[in-house]
C-alpha cells in the first residue's frame, strides 16, 4: 500500500491534471472493403479489440477523453460520443460504468450506421474526410479546454481498405494540417499496405503498422498504439521504415527520379511537353536546352 | 490574371480603408473590438475573392526591404517598431516558407541611406530567420533610401529565369526617403521588369510608396496596431496572381530518395550543403537525399544542387502548395433555423446564440463559424466534401 500512495504524492498536480490525451479512432467499417466482404464476422472482431484499446487508453488516466469514429464511403459519423445525449448505464458485473457506456453507445451507433448503409459495392473508404473532421473535432476541444490546461492529441486510423491516389490531394492537406496543430497520426493497416498513410505518419511523427495476424490485433492495438507518443521513444517498437517520397507523375501515375514540372500549377510530368495537361498553359521555350541555360543565371 | 489597371483612387475613397468610420468606441471606451472587428470581415473579404483555376506565381522570389532608420525606434509598437516588425517578420518567415515551399526570400535593410543585404535569395528559413534576430543589435540611425534598396533588390531579381514570379515587401516606419536620383524612374524600371512591389507603412500614407504600389500592381497599407501589422504581413504569404508578364514554363526537378541497397549499411559521407560552411561544420553520416543526377547529397530538400544546379524537392513539398491552386470552396453564410442540431464537422450543439450558419455549396452540410475559419484558415479541405463519394473529387475536377 505504500508502495502506490508514494508516487501519487511526488508526481508534481500539473503532470496528473492539467494534462489530457484526446484519442480519436477512425475505423472503417465500409462493408464493401475486402476483407469484410470475405469474412464479414472480422468486423465483430475488430470493434471488439477497439473498444477494449479505447477502454485502456480511459483507463490510464481520468483526464483522458475518447472519440470514435467510423468511416464509411458515402459518409462519416462520430459513433463516441454520439450526437444523442449519453446512454444511462448502471453498474453491471463491477465493471465501471464508462466502459459499459463506451462499448454500448459504440455498438448501438454502428449497428445503426450500418443498417444504414446501401449495398453499394464501394470499396474505397473516404479516410481523409474522417481525419478532416477528427482534426475539426480536436479543434474544437482544443479551443474550448479549461485554461491552463495541456492537451495532447492523436489519431488512430484503424482500416482494412486500401488508399488510392484519388484522394492524394486530401490526404496531403489534413496531414499537414495534423503537423502543423502538432497532432500525431498512428495508422494500423489490417489488410493491405497503405502508403500514403504511412507517408502521413513519417510526417506528423507517428507509427504505421500492418498487422501481420488479425487474430492478435487487440495485442498489436495495446502494445505499439496504447503509449503516448513522448514514452514511445523508450520503448522497443517496430523500426520505421523508409518512406519513398518520390513523386508520381501525372500523364503516367509512375514514380521518377527526374521530372519536370509547369511552373503554373506544379503538375508533374515525365517528360517535356509543349502543353500543361492540368492548367492548360501554353509553355514557350521547347526543349530543355533554355531550361538549363536559364539555370545557370540563378548561380551568377 | 490580374487586373493591372492602375488605381485612381485616393485611400479616403476606397471602402475598407474608411478607418475613422469603422472604429467605434465600445462601451468602455476602448478600440480593441473594433479593430479585431476589422480584421475579421477583412478575413472573410478576402477569402471571399480567392478563387481556384487563376494563374498564380508559385515560383516566389520575394526581397524583403526592411527600415531600419532612425525612425524605427519610435515607440508606438511596444516594445519599439523594430523589436516588435522583428518578432512579427520570424513567424512571417516560418510561414512564408511553410505555405511556399519551393519558393526564395531575401532581405536587405535601409539605414543611414544606404542599402544593405543582410540575407541573399534564399530557400532556408532558418538562415533568415537568424539573420533577422541579429537586427536587434542593429543601431538605428539616419534616413532610409528607398531608391538604393529598390535598385539593389532589382539588379538580383532582374538575373530570375523569366518563369520566377519576382516580388518587392518594404515595410516602411519613415515618412522620408533620401534618394541619389529620381525613384521615378526606378519605380518605371521595376514595373518594367514585372516586379510586384509591396508596401506596409508603420507611420502613415506616403504619396511615393502608394505610387510605388499602384503602378506595379502590389498592395499598400498603412497599419493601425501590432495585430493588423500582422494581419498584413500574412495577406503577403498567399502568392500572387501570375501577372501577365509571367512566362510559364517546365521547369527540371529532381526528386532524391534514400540510396539503400538491400543489406548493406549506407556508406558515411558529408552533405553537399554544411560541406564549406564554417558556423555549422559537416558531419560525417550514413542518411541524406542524393540529387539523381550528380550523386551529391544533401541532409535536407528542398535545395538547388551546387555541383549540377537541379532543384530538388521532395513530393509532399509540391503538395504543400496544391491549396493555393485548389482551395476549398467558400461557404454561404445562412440564417439559423434548425436545420440541423449540430455541426457536421466539429460536433458543436448549436444554440440561441448561433445566429449564423454556414453552407458548403457542394456538399449542403452546415458548420459553425469556427469550423468555416478553420477549414478555409487551415485544412483547406471541406470536410463534407472529403467523406462522400460523390463530392470529394469536386475541387479536383473543376481544374481538369
Amino acid at each position: 500500500m505504500n508502495n502506490l500512495e508514494i508516487p501519487a504524492e511526488t508526481t508534481p498536480e500539473f503532470t496528473s491534471t492539467s494534462e489530457t490525451s484526446l484519442l480519436v479512432v477512425i475505423v472503417d467499417s465500409n462493408p464493401s472493403q475486402k476483407m469484410l466482404r470475405d469474412n464479414p464476422h472480422v468486423l465483430t472482431h475488430c470493434v471488439d479489440s477497439v473498444i477494449a484499446f479505447a477502454n485502456s487508453h480511459l483507463m490510464q488516466k481520468a483526464q483522458n477523453k475518447l472519440a470514435v469514429m467510423a468511416c464509411h464511403s458515402k459518409t462519416s459519423e462520430f459513433i463516441y460520443p454520439g450526437p444523442n445525449k449519453p446512454l444511462d448505464v448502471r453498474q453491471i458485473d463491477g465493471q465501471y460504468e464508462v466502459f459499459t457506456a463506451v462499448e454500448k453507445t459504440i455498438k448501438h451507433n454502428l449497428a445503426k450506421l450500418l443498417a444504414n448503409e446501401k449495398s453499394t459495392l464501394v470499396t474505397e473508404s473516404l479516410l481523409a474526410g474522417a481525419i478532416a473532421m477528427a482534426l475539426c473535432y480536436i479543434a474544437r476541444i482544443q479551443r474550448t479546454k479549461p485554461p491552463g490546461c495541456r492537451l495532447n492529441s492523436r489519431i488512430l486510423v484503424v482500416t482494412g481498405s486500401g488508399d488510392s491516389a484519388s484522394q492524394y490531394m486530401n490526404y496531403m492537406n489534413v496531414f499537414f494540417t495534423a503537423q502543423k496543430q502538432g497532432i500525431v497520426i498512428d495508422v494500423c493497416a489490417l489488410d493491405q499496405h497503405l502508403s500514403l498513410l504511412q507517408q502521413g505518419c513519417d510526417i506528423t511523427g507517428g507509427l504505421y503498422l500492418k498487422v501481420p495476424q488479425l487474430q492478435g490485433l487487440l495485442q498489436y492495438l495495446l502494445w505499439v498504439f496504447l503509449p503516448e507518443p513522448p514514452i514511445r521513444q523508450k520503448l522497443v517498437l517496430p523500426p520505421p521504415v523508409k518512406v519513398d517520397y518520390r513523386a508520381a507523375c501525372f500523364c503516367h501515375r509512375e514514380l521518377i527520379d527526374i521530372g519536370y514540372v509547369c511552373s503554373v500549377c506544379l503538375s508533374i510530368f515525365c517528360k517535356f511537353s509543349p502543353i500543361c495537361t492540368t492548367c492548360h498553359t501554353v509553355f514557350k521555350i521547347p526543349g530543355p536546352l533554355a531550361v538549363k541555360s536559364k539555370k545557370k543565371k540563378i548561380k551568377l | 490574371m490580374v487586373d493591372e489597371e492602375e488605381q485612381k483612387e485616393y485611400r479616403w475613397e476606397t471602402g475598407y480603408e474608411k478607418t475613422w468610420e469603422a472604429i467605434k468606441e465600445d462601451d468602455d471606451g476602448f478600440l480593441e473590438a473594433s479593430v479585431a472587428d476589422i480584421i475579421q470581415r477583412a478575413k472573410r473579404k478576402r477569402q471571399a475573392q480567392k478563387q481556384g483555376n487563376s494563374k498564380l506565381g508559385m515560383m516566389r522570389h520575394l526581397y524583403v526591404i526592411l527600415d531600419c532608420s532612425d525612425s524605427m525606434s519610435s515607440q508606438d509598437l511596444k516594445p519599439t517598431r523594430l523589436l516588435c516588425t522583428v518578432k512579427i517578420m520570424e513567424n512571417f518567415i516560418e510561414e512564408f516558407f511553410d505555405q511556399n515551399p519551393i519558393s526564395q526570400m531575401g532581405i536587405i535593410i535601409m539605414h543611414n541611406k544606404r542599402a544593405e543585404k543582410i540575407s541573399d535569395l534564399a530557400g532556408n528559413a532558418r538562415k533568415h530567420i537568424k539573420a533577422i534576430n541579429n537586427l536587434k543589435q542593429t543601431s538605428l540611425i539616419g534616413e532610409p533610401s528607398l531608391q538604393n534598396s529598390l535598385e539593389m533588390a532589382l539588379r538580383a531579381l532582374k538575373l530570375l529565369p523569366s518563369h520566377a514570379s519576382r516580388e518587392i515587401l518594404v515595410v516602411m516606419g519613415s515618412l522620408t526617403t533620401c534618394d541619389p536620383g529620381d525613384i521615378n524612374t526606378t519605380i518605371l524600371n521595376l514595373k518594367s521588369e514585372g516586379v510586384r512591389c509591396s508596401v506596409i507603412g508603420l507611420a502613415a500614407e506616403v504619396h511615393v510608396c502608394r505610387r510605388l504600389a499602384n503602378e506595379t500592381g502590389g498592395l499598400y497599407n498603412v497599419i493601425l496596431d501590432d495585430c493588423h501589422f500582422k494581419d498584413l504581413l500574412y495577406q503577403q504569404v498567399d502568392p500572387p496572381p501570375a501577372a501577365l508578364t509571367l512566362e510559364s514554363n517546365l521547369i527540371k526537378m529532381g526528386f532524391p530518395h534514400q540510396m539503400s541497397v538491400e543489406g548493406t549499411e549506407e556508406p558515411l559521407t558529408m552533405c553537399m550543403c554544411h560541406v564549406d560552411s564554417t558556423d555549422e561544420g559537416s558531419k560525417l553520416n550514413t542518411g541524406g537525399y542524393y540529387c539523381p543526377q550528380c550523386y551529391s547529397k544533401y541532409c535536407e530538400l528542398p535545395v538547388e544542387c551546387r555541383a549540377c544546379g537541379l532543384t530538388l524537392v521532395s513530393a509532399p513539398h509540391l503538395a504543400r502548395s496544391y491549396h493555393h491552386l485548389f482551395p476549398a470552396a467558400n461557404y454561404d453564410e445562412i440564417t439559423y433555423e434548425n436545420q440541423t442540431v449540430i455541426c457536421f464537422a466539429c460536433q458543436k450543439n448549436f444554440s440561441e446564440t448561433d445566429k449564423q450558419v454556414y453552407r458548403c455549396p457542394n456538399c449542403t452540410k452546415i458548420f459553425c463559424i469556427n469550423c468555416d475559419i478553420f477549414v478555409h484558415d487551415i485544412l483547406h479541405t471541406c470536410p463534407g466534401c472529403a467523406t462522400n463519394l460523390s463530392t470529394f473529387q469536386i475541387a479536383h475536377n473543376t481544374t481538369q
